[in-house]
């Protein structure tokens, strides 16, 4: 049985690492994340586990790339600036097909930046930060609970596509501390035998490699990869829908800006304005397709962000056009209080002549 | 009578594709063997890097897997702790290039060696970036013309070369670690030796083991392979000079 703990989100990331068999974890301490490390330490020396302080983010996760090699569950965190420094390995691994799950409390940027909050990275980890044709699972926890589940959603979805997954936490969620209960791990284990490198007993020997001087192999080797993101695309994007039918305005918003939204919807209910949230779970795959729909009733869009407008763009390219979007932003520092996010939508309101609906 | 045949874990029917009296086929060949003698084939996990050395996985029949450029000590210690955490005993090797090893990657080589990992590395040194055509190198000599010395190395101008055995001899966590060539048949059965002791070295849990080759690059250095070898032995192992710089194996 377990029960509810008062929990960081770096720790309720780490104690569902384990709980969803993670063999490996290679770190770098960086702050927000560097609970996540410091928690796993311990816990994986007395349990036998993989553990390295490695050298540099570099090479923490090209440990975790030989680890996934290996046939180990292998996880690495790091924070923004750093995460940068992984790009490289995190377009092997998306050629490779090898599962790393890659967590990033998010820091401000650009360059050092610094540990203020910020939804900063939302370009890197959904369009990719490494060169070549690839994309990465991106996931969006709102809730310390949710950190924990989607950090088994993270683990199961990068085994069972065998592609790199990232888990975006704002660092504000990796620091904040919520009451929450650590399930169990809800999916099933993915068998990876007919891949992984565990020498070559009573088989023929394998080799995993991106590098392929052959442009017919490497034409198919993008174009097999691309049909693979179009399966995952179709399969997995989620998204949370609170109060979208029939609203009149659709706010959409990820990670722990959302939760805030909430707040907002609500107070505008009692208003007698509706106001609805679709806040995408997946950030890749984006939920498009759900978006487009509610396009067709909603015609007002607010999207809402601690950056300058990165997500902006996806909801731009998933609504009709004869609806409108406006964006709600601030890149860096305290998040966008209530008072500032309803002044906005008050003004947006009165411009489209919304109260008198 | 002792008949020849191709070690078994040299893919059937392989041709090496290397430059004619480049020495990567005869490493690949000795590392084979070795693996054979020690009956390692269905238990190796091979890490090929960036260069010339990455086709390490064409010709070796055992499970290998490609380090992006400088990486393969990482990569070798994620999958060698990873064994470990699935209690699979397992031997993990890299075949790197001296550019790879010992420039791009001395971070992650070096900090392998620092913590003891019980991986083992093969390094080839052939004083240049073989496969983009001869550039200066991490291990270029003191007056080397390459296609980015054109005059020569400079000791003032471009800075000294590195000496990766002794380096690595260093560490503390390093239980081998040797330099050794191939321009005649006596150094051959040395490399041979020296290999060995070295794999030997991970399967007795003793830590890092090295292993430097110091190899021709006919191409680049625009030598005929005699000439290469000749080099070798008369310059660059002057330079580069062969034997063991650390072996607590009879410790």
């Amino acid at each position: 049985m377990s029960e509810k703990q008062l929990l960081k989100g770096n720790i309720a990331i780490a104690k569902a690492a384990l709980k969803a068999g993670c063999k490996c974890y290679f770190g770098y301490p960086i702050t927000p994340q560097s609970e996540i490390g410091e928690f796993l330490s311990l816990e994986m020396q007395q349990k036998n586990l993989g553990y390295v302080c490695a050298e540099s983010e570099i090479g923490a996760i090209n440990m975790a790339l030989g680890a996934v090699a290996a046939g180990a569950k292998a996880m690495v965190s790091s924070s923004s600036c750093a995460v940068s420094l992984m790009q490289e390995t995190l377009s092997y691994a998306a050629s490779d097909e090898l599962p790393i799950v890659l967590v990033n409390v998010m820091r401000a940027g650009p360059g050092q930046g610094y540990i203020y909050p910020s939804q900063g990275d939302y370009n890197q980890a959904v369009i990719g930060g490494g060169n070549g044709d690839y994309h990465t699972i991106v996931l969006s926890p709102s809730s310390v609970e949710e950190c924990a589940l989607m950090t088994y959603q993270a683990f199961y979805l990068s085994q069972k596509y065998r592609n790199p997954v990232i888990l975006l936490v704002d660092g504000f969620l990796g620091q904040m501390a919520e009451a929450v209960e650590i399930k169990e791990n809800p999916y099933p284990e993915i068998d990876n035998s007919s891949w992984c490198l565990q020498g070559a007993d009573n088989r023929p020997s394998r080799k995993i490699h991106s590098l392929e001087p052959n442009q017919d192999k490497l034409n198919q080797h993008i174009i097999n990869l691309n049909k693979k993101y179009h399966t995952i695309e179709q399969a997995e994007a989620d998204y949370e829908s609170y109060y979208c039918d029939d609203a009149d305005i659709i706010i959409t918003a990820f990670g722990s800006m959302a939760r805030i939204t909430k707040a907002i919807c609500n107070h505008y209910k009692k208003r007698g304005i509706k106001i609805g949230l679709l806040r995408p779970k997946t950030l890749w795959p984006f939920p498009y397709q759900k978006l487009r729909e509610l396009s067709k009733k909603t015609k007002i869009f607010i999207d809402i962000e601690m950056n300058s407008g990165q997500m902006l763009k996806d909801v731009k390219l998933s609504i009709r056009d004869d609806a409108s979007i406006s964006f709600i932003g601030k890149p860096v520092g305290d998040f966008l209080k209530f008072e500032e996010i309803t002044y906005a939508i008050d003004n947006i309101i009165k411009e489209s002549n919304l109260a008198s609906l | 009578m002792q008949v020849y045949s191709t070690p078994k874990s040299i893919k059937k029917d392989s041709k090496f594709t290397f430059c004619p009296g480049c020495d990567h086929g005869l490493a690949i060949k000795l590392t084979a063997e070795v693996i054979d003698e020690l009956n390692l084939r269905e238990k190796t996990l091979a890490v090929a890097s960036s260069g010339c050395s990455v086709f390490l996985y064409n010709f070796l029949d055992v499970d290998c897997i490609e380090s992006p450029h400088g990486r393969a000590a990482a990569v070798a210690t994620g999958a060698k702790r990873a064994f470990r955490a699935q209690n699979k005993d397992r031997f993990v090797f890299t075949y790197q290039g001296d550019g790879d090893f010992a420039s791009i990657g001395l971070g992650e080589s070096l900090h392998s060696a620092l913590r003891g990992e019980n991986i083992s590395i093969i390094c080839i040194n052939n004083t240049n970036y073989g496969m983009t055509g001869g550039q200066m190198g991490p291990t270029s000599t003191i007056g080397q013309i390459t296609t980015t010395s054109p005059l020569g190395r400079n000791k003032n101008y471009h800075g000294f070369p590195i000496k990766a055995a002794e380096h690595i001899a260093l560490c503390e966590g390093t239980a081998f670690s040797a330099r050794c060539t191939l321009y005649d048949i006596k150094n051959i059965i040395n490399t041979k030796k020296q290999i060995k002791r070295a794999f030997d070295c991970q399967l007795k849990g003793l830590g890092f083991s090295f292993v430097e080759i110091l190899s021709s690059c006919p191409t680049n250095w625009k030598l005929s392979p005699k000439d290469a070898h000749k080099k070798i032995e008369n310059e660059l192992s002057k330079i580069y000079p062969i034997g063991i710089f650390k072996d607590i194996s009879n410790d």
